[in-house]
């Protein structure tokens, strides 16, 4: 399996710092965005911990091969280890934003999304708090892995609402679950099987509030590599006005033997394995 | 023309918009806005529009009516206060006039994420000493019930991903000449339960029809892998 991924983020229009912050690891295949709220720059302080402190813990009990009895807080037996650890990740981060809220006056209220991604060879781990999404683009549709932790999204799940109506629900907004707001936190986590050609989506809100998924769909399925489309996906939020900071990280899968066939095989194979005979005659007569 | 939207546990429940002058909210029947809970008195509070302000006004309830966290008699209504009445909260929504940027003010305000403060409801409640009965809703679980006489009866699907087929890595173990080693997955997803094949020469049916890549299940779906049948339900179960 082949991971090719790329990151961006951009301020927006309107406001004037970016308190969103994103990483894109490639060596360990974690992939998070994290969107900050709170004054005086504790936004951009909470989601720049967050992102760093997943990175560190999730590294640590990687290389360590740590147990479950190691990790911080209970083990989830509907996961994997590697889903456990991605879980603990998170849970050591919001005790961390939290008490630096309690402590210091300047963050007080400070909290974060988080959306984070983890691909293995035998598992799509995606797990989130807050309103930062997760989409995975297979077989020409598209599908969230990430649960909004909403007011709205939760009246949409009850039935209540309609997607249609939340979109423009005055309370959209409002979360009812982040990343330092309290002293645990329990992330939704889901896994899935990889499959050949799957791309992958993680974004803040500043992207979903501006480009419905038919549109994110469309887009992913336009262009050939995640950096494109990363630059695709602001291009778009900055036409509509970009209200918001926006962050997009996209991570293509691909078979890693899909990769390593002659290139000339388009044209055949029979007649690429012709040419790739021919090839090795001539470089043998140079020799 | 203002809205008054009606919550309950983070819930929104109703939103009304204020067309008259005045407007009630209360136990009994003939409010405009009925909440039918204990907590709240039959004539409860009302919010008289006067002038170009709006003002709510404790109608000397049992358990006292407030704004934001002071408990008030009467107070004049500023955008995005919430009105806390019993359990209920119900947040004040201005109306969009005014000049042009206090207008686009209050929507940048409500486009920013926000948490929602639950502590000092909570604190307020807990003052109020009224106990909240609010039912966990119940999580519902995957089965998948085996029809042929197999000696698996139920199976829970307790993990997020279940693989199932002949080899050693698969939760659920299924025997057969052709069966894949993981011929199918079951992941639980945030749309619901997905089954996907996943290899070998053993065919996947749901409901009779081949699968080849991913489909939603349904309660009461039967699934065919060989000549292994078996039907899949959600039960409802405690959450721990």
């Amino acid at each position: 399996m082949l991971i090719a991924s790329s990151g961006i983020t951009n301020v927006g229009l309107k406001r004037g710092s970016n308190e969103d912050c994103y990483s894109t690891e490639d060596s360990l295949g974690l992939y998070v965005v994290a969107d900050g709220m709170g004054g005086h720059q504790a936004g951009e302080v909470a989601s720049r911990i967050a992102v760093e402190l997943i990175n560190k813990s999730f590294r640590r009990w990687v290389e360590q091969e740590a147990y479950e009895h190691e990790l911080f807080g209970y083990p989830d037996n509907s996961v994997t280890i590697h889903g456990n650890y991605l879980l603990s990740s998170i849970r050591l981060a919001n005790r961390v934003v939290y008490e630096m809220a309690l402590e210091h006056e300047q963050y007080q209220g400070m909290g974060t999304t988080v959306a984070t991604l983890l691909i293995t060879p035998s598992r799509i781990i995606a797990a989130n708090v807050g309103d930062s999404r997760i989409y995975m683009v297979r077989d020409g549709h598209i599908e969230r892995l990430s649960k909004d932790h909403t007011i709205v999204a939760e009246q949409v799940e009850m039935g209540v609402m309609t997607e249609e109506e939340a979109s423009s629900a005055p309370l959209k907004h409002v979360l009812t679950r982040n990343l330092g707001s309290a002293e645990n936190v329990e992330p939704e986590i889901f896994e899935i099987e990889p499959s050949n050609d799957d791309r992958l989506i993680i974004c803040s809100d500043g992207l979903t509030d501006l480009v419905s998924d038919r549109e994110i769909l469309e887009m992913t399925q336009d262009v050939e590599d995640p950096e494109n489309l990363c630059n695709k996906f602001v291009e778009k939020v900055l036409k509509r006005g970009a209200h918001d900071n926006t962050t997009v990280v996209s991570v293509f899968l691909t078979d890693m033997k899909k990769k390593t066939v002659n290139p000339l095989s388009r044209i055949g194979l029979p007649l690429a394995e012709g040419i790739g005979n021919i090839q090795k005659v001539i470089k043998k007569f140079k020799s | 023309m203002p809205r008054l939207i009606l919550t309950f546990n983070k819930q929104v429940i109703k939103e009304y918009p204020f067309l008259k002058d005045s407007i009630t909210i209360g136990r009994n029947d003939d409010n405009g806005i009925i909440i039918d809970n204990l907590a709240v008195s039959s004539y409860h509070a009302k919010i008289d529009k006067v002038g170009s302000d709006y003002i709510v006004t404790d109608l000397q309830s049992t358990n006292g009516t407030f704004v934001n966290d002071q408990k008030v008699v009467s107070h004049k209504l500023s955008h995005g206060d919430n009105i806390i009445v019993g359990k209920h909260v119900i947040l004040f929504v201005a109306a969009e006039k005014g000049t042009e940027a206090e207008a686009t003010d209050q929507k940048e305000k409500l486009d920013k994420t926000m948490m929602l403060d639950t502590a000092k409801q909570k604190e307020l409640l807990a003052k109020q000493q009224v106990t909240p009965k609010v039912p966990k809703p119940l999580e519902k679980i995957g089965v998948l019930s085996f029809i042929n006489g197999s000696e698996l009866g139920e199976i829970e699907l307790k993990k997020k991903l279940t693989r199932i087929g002949k080899g050693d890595a698969s939760e659920i173990k299924l025997s057969g000449m052709f069966m894949g080693s993981t011929a199918a997955t079951i992941s639980k997803r945030p749309s619901g339960y997905t089954i996907t094949f996943a290899g070998g020469k053993t065919k996947l049916k749901v409901n009779g029809e081949v699968v080849k890549d991913s489909v939603a299940l349904k309660d009461f779906d039967t699934i065919e892998l060989g000549s292994h049948r078996f039907q899949f339900y959600q039960k409802e179960v405690k959450p721990d």
